[in-house]
């Protein structure tokens, strides 16, 4: 509530009490011997009443308020925890990605090892077909 | 002339203190979760083949290939499972 940025809270409480004294005042402003007060009594109901008001509906401002702020606070402390979380998480995977990556990488060295050492021995017996060459490079490129 | 000034003033006033519940938003803004590191980069295009190849070069072909396949699944994986987790996270913040 933007009134509730510019005002300080005290401000509502204390108009709510004047409210309440001042009206109640003015029951007991005809044991004061002071014509010119008396004079003012229905101005000070008036404006007491007034105060009142305000005071009763800027209190209920005030607690609503606050009922949000702290339900905000609530949940920027979940949004940090979640993104905490979230770290974490993103940590978590990127190790167990890299993990296998690794494994791929070594196993494919081994087994380019393996051919390099077993598979070689066979290229001049075996003639690899240019049709055999053309199906597995058609199979190889990727749908356009 | 002096009971339609005195309406104006209440009014206002009224006006006031009605204006007083519009509320300034106070906006919880979470960032967007980062993605996985090593699945940003797209999956690579597979090897192909010479028009002279030897057996041993068509085996080779196979074996990087292979594993392209098997890197791209990891990533493909990471994607499924970061998703899970970021979903899971998501819906925990309410």
């Amino acid at each position: 509530m933007w009134i509730l940025k510019w005002l300080p809270d005290w401000i509502f409480y204390v108009t709510l009490l004047a409210g309440v004294i001042g009206y109640l005042a003015t029951y007991l402003i005809k044991y004061i011997p002071v014509p010119f007060v008396y004079m003012y009594k229905t101005p000070i109901q008036l404006g007491s009443i007034a105060a009142i008001v305000i005071g009763t509906f800027m209190t209920g401002a005030i607690y609503d308020n606050n009922a949000w702020l702290d339900r905000v606070h609530e949940m920027e402390a979940k949004v940090a925890k979640a993104e905490q979380e979230s770290k974490e998480a993103n940590t978590k995977i990127d190790n167990k990605t890299q993990e296998v990556k690794t494994k791929i990488v070594e196993k494919q060295v081994l087994i380019k090892q393996y051919v390099d050492r077993e598979v070689t021995k066979y290229d001049n017996q075996c003639i690899i077909p240019k049709e055999f060459i053309k199906a597995l490079n058609d199979a190889a490129e990727a749908p356009k | 002339m002096n009971i339609t000034r005195t309406y104006m003033v209440l009014a206002l006033i009224l006006v006031f203190f009605i204006l007083t519940g519009c509320s300034t938003t106070v906006p919880v803004t979470a960032k967007f979760p980062e993605p996985p590191k090593y699945s940003m980069q797209p999956c690579p295009q597979l090897l192909k083949l010479k028009e002279d190849a030897k057996l041993s070069d068509v085996a080779g072909n196979v074996i990087l290939n292979y594993s392209s396949y098997y890197e791209c699944a990891v990533k493909n994986d990471a994607w499924i499972e970061w998703y899970q987790v970021q979903k899971r996270i998501f819906e925990s913040v309410k």
